[in-house]
């Protein structure tokens, strides 16, 4: 006996068509259960989250940063504006910004959550460590801040604010980081408000400062 | 509760598949392969659904901080294990949407083959089959590790990325069974 033939049409493109069918009406029926979150370090976007070990002047201890968001905030509400600097503490403008950074926070730590994260970039005597970062935050001596400076004569005050390691530039991907130093401003639920990558959207030569005057106000 | 009833539903089909599978792999001939072929399609829409199921899981986390789609607190949860930031995604792409494809894949194989299950190309599918169900097993197998080792406060045990687990377990335990029924001539 012969054995059995196939078909004369080739069914496999029918196959495709109804495998394209049942997935795209499974996907349909998951966005109407539950929406897609555009994630991003755009404006309107909610911000990348990581999870990530933190310093804030004792031991390192686990942070994540949703846990800052406020998923119920709405605008004119009660809540925490977060901003999220990105630095290295061999980066000489990172070193620098630091004043400005003390400067900010003493004015808006109130209405403002402050965390720095830090990352070693991929450039040539950028060397940094936990003892560095801790350093650099506290300005307590250590010797090698931008390569080769003692961590103590960083500008500005000891900073009391979160210190975050990222020093494997984990975050970095999501966040699209530009280089350092980085600093985005987020509403209380997340969303990035401000992000100095995207000028045309501010009023013109608008930094830090004045996008928290416009954004957050009331100090 | 709501949140149990999409985990029975799936459950159930993971068992309809097995005990489908079980009867074709004691009956010969074409039934007993239509009915191996039935089951793997059952065991990878089970895995679509379930991925499906993980995916809005993952939006309803990002969106709220939380979802209702499944529990959030104590071993057997999903809000340590699809909401953790560092581990709910393969570069960039969710758990969700990767099964999604994957199982879209393993769908199209084996509708094919019930569709035509003596097409010239039949002998080369279930070796796709196969393979492609192979090709899931090391991500299963990393998942596993990491819901039971890196999550934040692990062990945990999302039950619905087990059901997309167990999926891919039964479809590739059909495939196999379809690849020895082609090479000893019990396929029809």
């Amino acid at each position: 006996m012969a054995a059995p033939k196939g078909r004369d049409d080739d069914v496999r493109l029918m196959a495709a068509l109804v495998t394209f069918g049942v997935t795209s009406m499974i996907l349909m029926a998951v966005m109407l259960l539950a929406p897609v979150v555009k994630v991003g370090p755009s404006e309107g976007e909610l911000a990348p989250d990581f999870s990530a070990q933190a310093y804030s002047g004792g031991e390192w201890e686990d942070f994540r940063l949703s846990d800052l968001f406020n998923k119920s905030w709405a605008p004119g509400g009660d809540g925490d504006w977060i901003v999220v600097q990105y630095i290295d503490t061999d980066c000489p403008y990172c070193w620098s910004e630091g004043e400005m950074m003390s400067q900010l926070h003493s004015q808006w730590n109130q209405e403002v959550t402050f965390v720095t994260v830090v990352v070693e970039l991929g450039i040539q005597g950028h060397d940094s460590s936990r003892e560095e970062v801790e350093a650099f935050r506290d300005k307590t001596p250590y010797d090698g801040c931008i390569t080769n400076s003692n961590c103590a004569d960083r500008p500005g005050n000891p900073h009391s604010w979160i210190y975050i390691d990222d020093l494997n530039t984990r975050t970095s991907g999501d966040w699209e980081l530009p280089g350092t130093p980085f600093a985005a401003l987020l509403q209380p639920d997340g969303i990035v408000a401000w992000n100095p990558q995207q000028s045309g959207n501010h009023p013109e030569g608008e930094e830090m400062e004045g996008a928290l005057q416009r954004l957050v106000g009331g100090t | 509760m709501a949140l149990d009833a999409p985990l029975m539903i799936f459950i159930a089909g993971l068992a309809i598949a097995s005990a489908g599978g079980l009867k074709a792999s004691r009956t010969d001939g074409e039934e007993g392969t239509k009915g191996m072929i039935d089951s793997g399609l059952v065991f990878s829409v089970i895995g679509l659904m379930s991925s499906g199921w993980t995916y809005a899981i993952h939006n309803s986390l990002l969106d709220s901080g939380e979802s209702s789609m499944c529990a959030s607190e104590g071993l057997v949860q999903c809000g340590s294990v699809i909401g953790d930031p560092e581990w709910n995604n393969l570069f960039g792409i969710p758990w969700g949407i990767t099964g999604l494809l994957s199982f879209s894949l393993l769908f199209f194989l084996f509708l094919s083959l019930r569709m035509d299950m003596h097409a010239k190309w039949a002998e080369s599918f279930t070796s796709y089959s196969l393979l492609a169900g192979l090709a899931g097993v090391p991500f299963v197998a990393f998942l596993i590790f990491v819901e039971l080792t890196q999550v934040e406060g692990a062990p945990h045990i999302c039950p619905f990325c087990t059901v997309a687990h167990l999926s891919l377990i039964g479809f590739l335990v059909a495939a196999h069974a379809l690849r020895g029924r082609k090479q000893s001539g019990m396929w029809a």
